[in-house]
């Protein structure tokens, strides 16, 4: 919007005050947790970082088991909600007509804008059962497990997931498609070889965002994950792990500790470098996912 | 030259026709598009379909090949035979069919992909010939859509880097190599230059040797030039409607309709 | 074979959609049906009772709305800022404005659980305000600023030229073009976008949880300083963690009832904003 002026005048000036402002919140946020942990690195056991006990009366400080919670609950998330919402994808680009594909779209925005917390009350009074039942085998203590988070978080990500992949399936020239059907190639042939060859990047980018928002989400994990601390696993790349409970980096952030460390530098310390973790972590995976596709508000 | 090729004398008895239509008729919802159409499409020769825009060639087109069952409002009823056998109905597989009439449009499609690639993009889903044969068909085909000596030498470059007359000969070649019977060629040359145009009008008029071509043209040099018979279309009561046809210089010299009569005079000759 | 194989997609495809389809109905209607069980007017308009785990969430609502009162008051101005400075003001450095479009990206994703660690530090502990609920309404203000931005950026860049070619035409300077033509049309941008942010922010709760809501003992705030409120979302996180009780687990699907009847109050509120600027898009 080209609009000629000079550089002195008030609405510029209040403007570009105002971004100023929010970028330094920003910013500033960073800096705060940056300089919290500060102590942390300071302290000799602060190789306790890459420990994995978490016993923070007695000053140690592992990591490792909350950073194993996170994967594993995204992990989780990820295995059941990519599949299918890339499947669902599918079905609403290629196969469903313009009208059915706009209502299931609709329908699909209004589960994303269910609050985390009303999917941690699900999680708590609906999934739990379920997931005892499910794992009956492995004799769980009770339905709190890193499994019931990940599922949960599952639920939360699959309209991300979908209806980013809808977009990227849909952004595909219709040229294409019709060529490629008049040539005789089927209905499947023409959605596998055509567009998701050309909606491959978009596809990526869906996960990836996903994957982000399943890293970030305390409160509805906060609800079902058990908040056991020192949980690690023997074997790390097991399913027998996911049907105890667990921590993971947002819940332990979200939890009491929080309040009460803050008069101990080196307690405090290690929370903030959790923070920093969570950040660094979400912050690598968004920017990745928002690469491989074009700036998308909310659209207005 | 080219003239004298179109106005061949016709053989005294009508061939077998490959394709044809009786009673099609196409509507969207309560509206019809077109109404009671009956094409003759036959070996050896070039059938031009004339009309002003919007009276429904290409969706007349897109009934021939089945095209027409992607866009789900669209109701097409009476029936098209090809060999004599029709191409609706629960049994027959319309990818198959689609597969043996090709078909060209007006913006040239090119997938991602080499030049080779894109050639082959058909034929490599749907027929069933082994890796080894393809080199051999790929030059058959780019042979026959006289562009074989223009990328022999660039067959892995991306298909994107050529001008507009050379991609769309590339969607001639690929549909070529498939080896199909029909060619529907929606007004192909509408987007091209005239360099480009009179290159793909002189192809057809060899292809004809061994296609049968329906050819959706709105422009009367070009059916002048290329078609051995001519429909015209017209707009009647709502839908559009065969309003003559017959070879195309009885269609030119001596119009029945007042419709024809008066689209001749308007549109450049 | 290949006619199988079409078969396979589409009907793996549609099992996707089927599955995804039957969770949206069966988690809207668990809410409904448990949820509309409980609700009535008293439910709506009663105080807490109990431990609050009974009676009703009227100052819950009451402080949600107070939050979300006061993250409108901040995030529009901070946003209409944002969004003139990308559209208007950066227009001749298009680096900048890219850079300022990431860093708005980057905004948006980051956890909100840090928000709420970061207003522990500065409003809690710093500015000695305890729990307040200003420090709330900002937090959920600046939690909400990218999509706020966005939503009026994409609205600012979508106006015809000719608007601005007309009064800059006339003589007015460009702060005159920018309040009285770029703003005033681009109106419906900025409601639409602070219509869906406000829908997100009144369902946060990881905001509020260290420096803004309390569970019980809190009405009407007076003041900023250890002014907490009670909000619906801090409501119910916390009454979840102990809800083997069947008449708190009523209590807490009629909670969830009204939570999501206010967030999608907001949301729905925005469609017709949004319907008019998808036509008048059309049309232009």
């Amino acid at each position: 919007m080209r609009v000629g002026g000079r550089p002195l005048e008030l609405t510029r000036i209040v403007s570009l005050g105002f971004t100023a402002l929010a970028a330094a919140a920003f910013l500033g946020m960073l800096a705060l947790f940056a300089a919290g942990s500060a102590p942390l690195w300071r302290q000799p056991g602060a190789a306790g970082f890459f420990g994995i006990r978490w016993f923070f009366r007695v000053h140690q400080f592992g990591f490792l088991p909350m950073i194993y919670g996170t994967l594993a609950v995204s992990a989780v998330a990820l295995a059941v909600a990519a599949p299918l919402g890339i499947g669902t994808a599918f079905f609403t680009a290629e196969v469903l007509p313009r009208r059915a594909r706009l209502a299931v779209k609709a329908g699909v925005e209004l589960l994303a804008g269910i609050p985390s917390v009303v999917y941690g009350l699900l999680g708590v009074l609906l999934l739990r059962d379920f997931v005892v039942r499910l794992i009956a085998r492995w004799e769980p203590l009770s339905g709190d497990t890193l499994l019931t988070g990940g599922l949960l978080l599952a639920v939360m990500i699959l309209p991300t997931v979908m209806t980013l992949a809808d977009d990227a399936l849909s952004g595909v020239p219709a040229g294409q498609r019709l060529a490629a059907r008049a040539l005789g190639l089927t209905r499947a042939e023409t959605a596998l070889r055509v567009a998701t060859r050309q909606a491959f990047p978009g596809l990526v980018s869906a996960v990836l965002l996903g994957l982000g928002r399943a890293l970030g989400e305390t409160i509805a994990v906060f609800l079902v994950i058990g908040r056991q601390d020192n949980q690690w696993p023997q074997r790390l790349l097991a399913f027998e792990p996911l049907t105890t409970a667990g921590q993971t980096l947002t819940t332990k952030l979200g939890g009491s500790e929080t309040f009460i460390s803050y008069g101990d530098p080196v307690h405090w310390g290690a929370l903030m470098g959790l923070a920093l973790v969570l950040f660094a972590v979400v912050a690598a995976v968004s920017l990745a996912g928002a690469r491989l596709t074009t700036w998308r508000g909310r659209r207005a | 030259m080219l003239d004298a090729l179109s106005t061949e004398a016709l053989a005294p008895e009508p061939a077998e026709p490959i394709l044809e239509t009786r009673g099609l008729t196409v509507a969207a919802g309560r509206r019809t598009l077109l109404r009671s159409i009956g094409l003759r499409i036959e070996p050896g020769r070039v059938l031009g379909i004339l009309g002003a825009s919007g009276v429904g060639k290409t969706t007349l087109l897109r009934c021939l090949n089945r095209l027409t069952d992607l866009t789900p409002q669209l109701a097409v009823s009476g029936e098209v035979l090809l060999h004599g056998r029709p191409i609706h109905g629960r049994d027959v597989d319309a990818d198959a069919l689609r597969a043996r009439i090709g078909m060209l449009f007006q913006q040239p499609v090119v997938f991602p992909g080499s030049i080779a690639d894109n050639v082959m993009f058909g034929v490599r889903h749907t027929g069933r010939l082994p890796r080894r044969a393809w080199p051999e068909r790929i030059e058959r085909a780019l042979r026959e859509a006289a562009l074989w000596e223009e990328v022999r030498h660039r067959l892995r470059e991306p298909a994107a880097s050529l001008s507009a007359g050379q991609q769309q000969r590339l969607c001639l070649a690929r549909t070529l190599a498939g080896e199909p019977e029909v060619l529907l060629l929606d007004e192909p040359t509408s987007a091209l230059d005239a360099g480009s145009t009179a290159a793909i009008e002189e192809l057809i008029l060899r292809l004809r040797e061994r296609h049968a071509i329906v050819l959706v043209t709105h422009g009367l040099r070009q059916a002048r030039r290329v078609a051995d018979s001519l429909v015209y279309l017209a707009p009647r009561d709502g839908a559009g409607e065969v309003v003559e046809s017959g070879p195309c210089q009885d269609l030119f010299t001596r119009p029945r309709s007042p419709e024809l009569a008066r689209y001749l005079s308007r549109e450049p000759a | 074979m290949r006619r199988g194989l079409d078969r396979v997609f589409v009907f793996l495809a549609g099992a996707c959609a089927a599955a995804v389809c039957a969770l949206l109905l069966g988690i809207a209607g668990a809410i409904v049906w448990r949820g509309l069980a409980v609700l009535d007017w008293r439910f709506v308009t009663r105080l807490a009772a109990g431990s609050g785990g009974s009676g009703g969430v009227f100052y819950e609502i009451l402080g949600t709305l107070i939050l979300v009162a006061a993250a409108l008051l901040v995030s529009a101005p901070l946003a209409t800022g944002v969004a003139l400075t990308e559209a208007v003001y950066l227009d001749s450095r298009p680096r900048a404005g890219r850079w300022l479009l990431s860093a708005l990206y980057a905004a948006n994703s980051i956890p909100s659980v840090l928000l709420g660690i970061a207003g522990l530090i500065v409003f809690s502990r710093w500015l000695g305000w305890g729990k307040s609920w200003l420090a709330g309404g900002i937090l959920l203000g600046l939690m909400i600023l990218p999509t706020v931005s966005v939503a009026l950026i994409e609205r600012l860049r979508s106006l015809p030229r000719k608007y601005v070619e007309a009064a800059t035409g006339l003589g007015l300077s460009r702060s005159q073009v920018v309040r009285s033509v770029l703003l005033r049309q681009s109106l419906s941008g900025l409601v639409s976008g602070l219509l869906l942010g406000l829908a997100r922010a009144a369902g946060e709760t990881a905001p509020i949880l260290f420096a803004a809501a309390v569970f019980s003992g809190a009405g009407l705030p007076a003041g900023i300083r250890d002014s907490p409120v009670v909000a619906l979302p801090y409501h119910i996180f916390v009454l979840a963690q102990d809800s083997l009780d069947p008449a708190v687990q009523d209590h807490l699907w009629g909670a969830a009832a009204v939570l999501l009847g206010l967030v999608f109050a907001l949301s729905l509120l925005a469609l017709p904003v949004r319907l008019r600027i998808h036509e008048e898009a059309k049309h232009a």
